[in-house]
């Protein structure tokens, strides 16, 4: 298990991280971590990752999360990395008026905040759920409700007061219709809108018609992803059985493709798992994304137990070059990557740019300036513009 | 909502939207140029801002950036503001008759196509004759024409459009390719404009050119004394209008036996005629009558508004009917019209634009008759018709002065021509409502309305100079 060289680079520490996860002893942590999908913590040089900490694989991890004094540190009993646990938003602990609190509507994931306004998925328990999908249900045998536009909008107000997240991420999942989600998402997406001058990215399914993806940016989306997870074609059947019959690989393509059009140069992004399709298969995925405008993002698959996806082996070594692939081809392609900001849960072109040797003086000025409140509201002001000019409402 | 996303270049569509603000700023910079320089020799520096409003107007109505009801308002708001006219004199000058007059033409028509009495004479008519494809066209062709003596062409067009739908729908006309379809449109369109010369009552145009007329000389014109002397034009530009559509687009279809259907079933459904159809019509004839007989006497307008009030008076129609009939709009831009008019004759803006710029070359009566009868009949194609009365009739009225002729002679020089606009779907409502029938493409709108523009003039300018001295319109010659 080795971590060699890891700790010099904390972009390549930040992958091996999320890869292995942490063993938490520090108490102060454990709590942290507590009923979240991970522990978010700041690495050197600005580093933001979501780190694996409660699966049963995380067990075995080289690495450990340690408290020196107040500090926070990562070691792996030889080298150590300053490591500071991002504070948990103030926010989650107070409730709407309605009473539901704030961190069951949104969950803050560095620049991004994600609000699943609805718990639904058709696929929910049944044989056409995606096989590495993480939400399970409660147990309860209650079915949980939707968000209220009203509630949302509390929520959406209370992360833009911290000052915690740039970016409202909205996602939804599968339900069976021509739209995607966006009907449902439509009222949420305007009233942020409204209310807030915030950019807004949609998780959504491919739509069947292209009208609807028309609609999603004349209603504000700011950034559309549709997130494939799978490039090669025959594990996609196998892993998301339900999305591959019902949707189809070939309409992520198209929808993505048509998306490009619409979308501003770089908003339009899709993630590729790394870890349940061979490194070679990603590289391709990312080809064919990047060639079509798409920015494609690369999240690390975290097995649950009994679903034991991941390809093997599958370590730091292997998977770096699938980062520097992603890079280097995103660069060439002249797609815009600097929009797609710092997420903890996932590592972004912009991120894998820190892998290549040199690349990283070179971004950082501009890193700093996207990252900015001026660099915000210029994307806020840009993109509105953008939606201004090019929207037309032919039909009330 | 159905959006459509424009994925044209950013920068395409910034300048698209940069040359809007450009346009006014240019403007802008224009007037006020032309407003403060020193004034040309003869010209008041009164005059001098009558002309500056009077191009601003004309480059706005043209171009179409705003409004023309906004920037007649704009003319109302800029005379006074400028000193031409006092201010308590341009406000009253938007209580012209013209202006009341077009009240009650567009509440007398609203109630008429209310009553349904329009749509029963129209599927009456075409019930009637329309046996045959040809008699069919003809029947469409002279309806619209006929109905357009009586009310506005625009609200006759709208009203036949969805029968000329149906019946082509019942023949299975292929939008786009069927000559029979395309003629249906054409017959309906160019019926309404041929017809709405007609008489005062076919389009606000005429009433305006009278309210100018009215306001800055003694000169009038009577509703049957127009009408005598156009008609002969109407009746050959309808046989011209007929055979040039006939030769363009030969009637292609043997029968027109699914047709008579739609219109045997949609005729079926009006029941027989109700009291108010009997009695709104019986209130229209009257109120020709009257115009006819009293319209010299105790004015138009008058007729007009007492017929609206009859109508009201017995609970006709309601004023929420009504309301959408009333076009606003139009009747604030003929408000401003005639203030710009008299802002023109009142500063001697107009006396002198005619003396430096058309009295060189426009020496005797007939050239500047054509002239202004081609520049109206031109610049309707492409601005609005009332727009062109209001930029043309005030300067006409001022050469009139010079060679003199009677003022009301120009009025028709371009009263009439102003109406008669053939070629494209933004000359008129008509056509527009044509062209939006995927029947009638604007490629065969130019080719027939070129052939009916260039007759329309020679026509019209024949009929003025050896019809009308029969009736006694004579001075031309003088």
């Amino acid at each position: 298990m080795s971590t060699t060289g890891y700790f010099d680079n904390p972009w390549a520490l930040k992958i091996d991280l999320m890869l292995r996860g942490v063993r938490v002893v520090d108490p102060l942590a454990k709590a942290w971590a507590c009923g979240t999908t991970g522990i978010d913590m700041l690495l050197p040089e600005e580093t933001l990752v979501n780190i694996p900490c409660r699966e049963e694989f995380t067990e075995h991890s080289p690495y450990e999360l340690r408290r020196r004094g107040e500090c926070h540190y990562i070691t792996d009993g030889t080298e150590e990395a300053a490591a500071e646990i991002l504070p948990v938003p103030e926010f989650y602990s107070r409730k709407t008026t309605t009473g539901v609190p704030f961190g069951d509507i949104a969950v803050v994931h560095g620049s991004y905040t994600v609000i699943t306004p609805s718990p639904k998925c058709d696929f929910f328990d049944t044989d056409s759920a995606c096989r590495y999908c993480t939400i399970i249900p409660d147990g309860t045998g209650e079915p949980k409700r939707d968000f209220t536009v009203e509630e949302v909008l509390e929520a959406v107000g209370a992360v833009l007061k911290e000052g915690l997240s740039k970016i409202i991420y909205l996602s939804v999942g599968f339900t069976d219709g021509d739209d995607g989600g966006i009907e449902f998402l439509e009222p949420y997406i305007r009233a942020i809108k409204k209310h807030h001058s915030c950019l807004v990215a949609v998780e959504a399914l491919p739509p069947k018609k292209n009208r609807w993806i028309d609609r999603t940016y004349a209603l504000g989306a700011d950034s559309i992803l549709y997130n494939m997870g799978i490039y090669d074609p025959e594990l996609f059947e196998v892993i998301c059985p339900g999305r591959a019959e019902l949707v189809g690989r070939q309409r992520y393509l198209d929808a993505l493709k048509y998306a490009v059009g619409i979308f501003p140069n770089g908003t339009v992004a899709s993630h590729l798992i790394v870890g349940l399709e061979p490194p070679g298969s990603t590289r391709i995925g990312i080809d064919c994304l990047t060639k079509m405008g798409v920015v494609p993002i690369l999240p690390i698959y975290r097995p649950r137990p009994g679903r034991a996806l991941r390809i093997e082996p599958l370590t730091t070594e292997i998977i770096i070059p699938v980062f520097k692939h992603l890079y280097t081809t995103v660069k060439k392609s002249g797609v815009n990557f600097k929009w797609v900001r710092d997420i903890s849960m996932v590592t972004t072109p912009a991120e894998a740019s820190m892998l290549m040797e040199g690349a990283a003086g070179e971004l950082t000025p501009l890193k700093n300036f996207y990252s900015s409140r001026f660099g915000l509201k210029a994307a806020w002001g840009l993109s509105t513009i953008r939606r201004k000019l090019r929207v037309k409402n032919t039909e009330a | 909502m159905k959006v459509e996303i424009d994925t044209r270049s950013i920068w395409v569509l910034l300048a698209i939207k940069a040359l809007r603000p450009l346009f006014f700023i240019l403007v802008a910079i224009g007037f006020w140029a032309v407003t403060t320089m020193e004034p040309a020799e003869g010209l008041t520096p009164s005059g001098q801002r009558a002309i500056g409003i009077f191009l601003l107007c004309l480059v706005l109505w043209v171009s179409n950036m705003v409004p023309v009801a906004i920037t007649s308002l704009l003319a109302i708001v800029l005379v006074p503001l400028l000193g031409i006219v006092p201010k308590s004199e341009t406000y009253a000058l938007f209580g012209n008759e013209a202006v009341f007059f077009i009240l009650g033409a567009f509440i007398l028509a609203g109630a008429v196509m209310h009553s349904g009495l329009s749509n029963r004479i129209a599927l009456v008519m075409m019930r009637r004759y329309g046996h045959s494809p040809r008699r069919l066209l003809v029947s469409i062709f002279l309806l619209a024409a006929v109905l357009s003596f009586f009310m506005s062409e625009h609200a006759v067009a709208a009203m036949l459009l969805p029968i000329a739908l149906d019946i082509s729908k019942a023949l299975g006309l292929r939008p786009g390719r069927s000559n029979y379809g395309k003629l249906l449109f054409f017959a309906l369109a160019w019926g309404s404009v041929i017809g709405g010369v007609a008489t005062f009552l076919g389009g606000a145009r005429v009433p305006l050119a009278l309210g100018i007329l009215e306001e800055t000389t003694d000169s009038t014109i009577g509703f049957i004394e127009y009408t005598v002397a156009v008609f002969p034009l109407v009746v050959v530009l309808l046989i011209v209008g007929y055979l040039v559509l006939t030769r363009i687009f030969p009637v292609d279809i043997p029968d027109v036996a699914k047709a008579m259907g739609v219109i045997e079933k949609r005729a079926k459904g009006l029941g027989k005629l109700r009291y108010s159809e009997y009695a709104v019509g019986t209130v229209m004839l009257l109120t020709i009558v009257a115009w006819s007989t009293l319209g010299h006497t105790i004015g138009l307008s008058t007729v007009s508004l007492i017929a609206v009030a009859v109508l009201f008076v017995f609970r006709l129609v309601r004023w929420k009917n009504i309301e959408e009939y009333v076009n606003w709009g139009i009747i604030l831009m003929y408000g401003g019209a005639i203030i710009l008019g008299s802002a023109l004759d009142k500063s001697g803006a107009a006396r002198w634009i005619v003396e430096s710029a058309i009295s060189d070359w426009a020496t005797t009566p007939w050239a500047v008759f054509a002239v202004f009868s081609f520049l109206a009949i031109a610049l309707t194609e492409s601005m609005s018709n009332a727009a062109v009365i209001a930029v043309l009739v005030p300067v006409s009225i001022g050469m009139s002065d010079n060679l003199g002729l009677d003022p009301a002679l120009l009025t028709y020089a371009i009263a009439v021509p102003a109406g008669l606009a053939f070629m494209l779907p933004m000359s008129t409502p008509a056509n527009a409502i044509a062209v939006s029938s995927g029947y009638v493409t604007v490629k065969d709108m130019v080719k027939g309305g070129f052939i009916m523009f260039v007759t329309a003039w020679i026509v019209f300018n024949l009929v003025a100079a050896f019809y009308w001295p029969l009736i006694g319109l004579g001075g031309l010659g003088r």
